[in-house]
């Protein structure tokens, strides 16, 4: 699956894992994001932070009725206001890609996953 | 005086200034906010969330400076909103972590906290971005370690860490691309910068000034000037969706609320709604709203139903866009135009062509071609229409070569005719066209361009005849390779399929470009691509639709 694009001088076609490569850099960006999460934990083993290569395992790009929706399985440390920081996500992803990409996201939907606890 | 320790009572008013102070300056710091969204919104991010983490402070009645620590950290988190205040939260989080068991704290304890904060929100982030808060906050850090033993005073010791803060600040642009190339500093570090004053201020009994004097001025101007370029370079005034940017506070009214409840969420549903650029930030008082919208008496209406509403601002964007597009465009046409250093012509027949060619970067084209040849004339003017100095002609046919060449002699400008005989001849030429080389050179490059293409035509006979040894009936059709007829049959797709075989050479050939006439459909043009692909299954294929009449297909052949 992939998203088309027409432009005067001809098509432009983006790949999910594009995108989904996109939305987990711009996702790790944010702060509070310590990781992205595989939302197929069984499959791809216990190891729960995915390595940047694998981002698109974590992200989801949907494509129903001519609007995409993106999911993100993310992992945020423990002590931020959680709701906050998927908002953040939420609004660095859409505008990453619609910078980078020129694609305007409908929804961004965020999975928190899991949280680190880090010793303080 | 000097304070060589540090009591509960006294930090606690420093949290208050400094968040007082940084009150003073949201408007500010959002107008420095380019990054990580350029929304505008990091000053009121920060404020909403210090606010808050002093709102706790205030409430707490204690000299102990662990406790006052531990209230500003809880406020903090609650109230914290946008990347610049969940960051803030938890420097102050790892602040508090660290003064917790303390009564009073020295500078070294101090420093040590300041540490402590920026411990824990590093470990909050997967990929630090550098050149934020996040390096303000480090740098301002590690420097306070190694003041705190020359400064046992703390409003020496804040001194020396405000100093190294600003200088920190102002590095920001060097770490942060985007910050440079606005031209600002970061927003959430002056947020950060903006409360070490306060909270200096108020250990020195000084008054704040409600703007910063630190920062120019200007950077408010050159944010917003970054602002409008953008908005003229990318949009037309018909792009514009909602015409109105309405910017709204409402104060909270208990009785109001009562009647209508407040949910953020809703509230933000329900503009979304009505329009874009959306921003709704609240807290128990306020809640500011910025929309782009048609309808703006109808986002006050329903804003009105939870209190009253205050500093509101609205304008017509559809107006400011055409009077600042209006005013480029109205000096634009005063001027002549002036006459530019090469022009091409090149002559066409079918819409899709004269497309492409004008893609490929031909000033002019003139409709023509087979059986349709324009007069010298035509070209003639087309000439004096491409305005340069230099004018390159392509025919594109044979039959038309000749008129080129007269209505060069004409021209009062430098004209050469690029003998193309064939369409794909024409858009080699054009693609071996270098503006920065002399027109001798371009002349021998597009000659020469034109010769390495292969063209090949299908079209049908208007009468029997007999041609280089091809019997030709009446209504067959014909492949023409490079002018010469290669092949004759009744069915289109298999005179086309002969062609093809005859034109490439698998060898040497790479690409191969299908034009589609106005006659030919598209189950034709497919059926002719798998043919294409099943036997040459390394040539790459592009289709164009050229609308031309009389040749069913053009193929090039590189």
């Amino acid at each position: 699956m992939s998203i088309d694009l027409n432009t005067n001088y001809g098509h432009v076609t983006i790949t999910n894992e594009v995108i989904s490569t996109v939305a987990g850099g711009a996702a790790v960006e944010c702060y509070g994001i310590v990781g992205m999460a595989s939302k197929n934990q069984i499959k791809d083993g216990l190891a729960d932070i995915l390595r940047k290569e694998n981002f698109s395992k974590g992200v989801v790009v949907r494509q129903e009725d001519g609007q995409v929706h993106i999911d993100m399985y993310i992992i945020v440390s423990y002590g931020t206001k959680i709701s906050e920081v998927a908002h953040n996500v939420q609004s660095q992803v859409k505008y990453t890609l619609d910078k980078t990409v020129g694609l305007s996201v409908d929804s961004v939907n965020v999975y928190i996953h899991g949280v680190q606890v880090a010793n303080d | 005086m000097t304070i060589r320790t540090l009591d509960g009572a006294t930090f606690a008013q420093m949290v208050l200034t400094g968040a007082n102070h940084l009150t003073n300056n949201a408007k500010m710091i959002d107008a420095l906010n380019v990054f990580p969204v350029p929304d505008g919104d990091t000053g009121t991010n920060m404020n909403l969330s210090m606010t808050s983490g002093a709102n706790e402070v205030r409430n707490v009645v204690t000299n102990h400076v662990g406790e006052v620590g531990k209230s500003l950290a809880k406020g903090l988190l609650m109230g914290a909103r946008g990347n610049s205040g969940v960051i803030l939260s938890q420097l102050f989080r790892g602040f508090s972590k660290a003064v917790e068991d303390k009564e009073t704290i020295t500078t070294a304890e101090f420093a040590e906290a300041l540490q402590s904060g920026v411990k824990t929100a590093y470990k909050a982030v997967m990929k630090p971005v550098e050149g934020t808060i996040l390096t303000v906050a480090k740098e301002s850090a590690q420097a306070a370690e190694s003041l705190a033993q020359e400064h046992e005073d703390h409003i020496e010791f804040l001194e020396a860490v405000l100093k190294e803060a600003k200088a920190s600040l102002k590095r920001t642009p060097e770490l942060l691309p985007v910050l440079k190339e606005v031209g600002v500093v970061d927003s959430g570090g002056q947020g950060l910068v903006t409360i070490y004053e306060g909270f200096l201020a108020n250990l020195k009994g000084e008054e704040l000034p409600a703007h910063s004097g630190d920062l120019n001025n200007s950077m408010d101007e050159m944010v917003n000037a970054e602002h409008h370029k953008l908005a003229q370079d990318f949009m037309d005034t018909d792009d514009i969706v909602y015409g109105y940017c309405t910017e709204f506070m409402v104060k909270f009214e208990e009785d109001k609320l009562k009647e209508t409840p407040y949910d953020e969420e809703a509230f933000r549903q329900a503009l979304s709604e009505r329009g874009d650029s959306l921003l709704v930030v609240s807290d128990e008082d306020l809640v500011k709203v910025h929309v782009h919208t048609e309808q703006p008496g109808e986002a006050l209406n329903m804003a009105q139903s939870y209190g009253s509403l205050i500093n509101m601002k609205i304008e017509n964007m559809r107006e400011q866009h055409t009077s600042i597009v209006g005013d480029q465009k109205s000096s634009e046409s005063k001027q002549e135009k002036p006459k530019e250093e090469f022009g091409i012509v090149s002559v066409a027949m079918g819409t899709g062509i004269k497309e492409m060619l004008e893609s490929l970067g031909a000033s002019v084209v003139i409709e023509g071609g087979q059986t349709m040849n324009p007069s010298t004339q035509d070209i003639a003017n087309a000439i004096q229409q491409a305005n340069a100095k230099n004018v390159i002609v392509l025919p594109n046919n044979k039959n038309i070569v000749m008129a080129a060449e007269q209505a060069a002699e004409l021209a009062e400008e430098q004209v050469v005719v690029v003998p193309t005989k064939t369409v794909p001849q024409g858009m080699s030429a054009l693609l071996a066209f270098l503006p920065d080389q002399s027109l001798e050179e371009n002349e021998k490059a597009m000659k020469e361009a034109a010769q390495q293409v292969k063209t090949g035509q299908i079209t049908y006979a208007v009468r029997d005849t007999q041609i280089e040894g091809v019997d030709i009936e009446k209504g067959h059709f014909m492949g023409i390779i490079d002018g010469k007829i290669s092949s004759s049959n009744q069915d289109k797709l298999q005179t086309t399929k002969q062609l093809l075989l005859d034109m490439i050479d698998e060898d040497e050939d790479e690409i191969i470009t299908i034009i589609q006439g106005e006659e030919a459909t598209s189950e034709e043009v497919e059926t002719i691509e798998a043919f294409i692909e099943e036997r040459f299954e390394d040539m790459e294929v592009e289709i164009h639709k050229g609308n031309q009449p009389i040749y069913s297909f053009i193929f090039s052949v590189e």
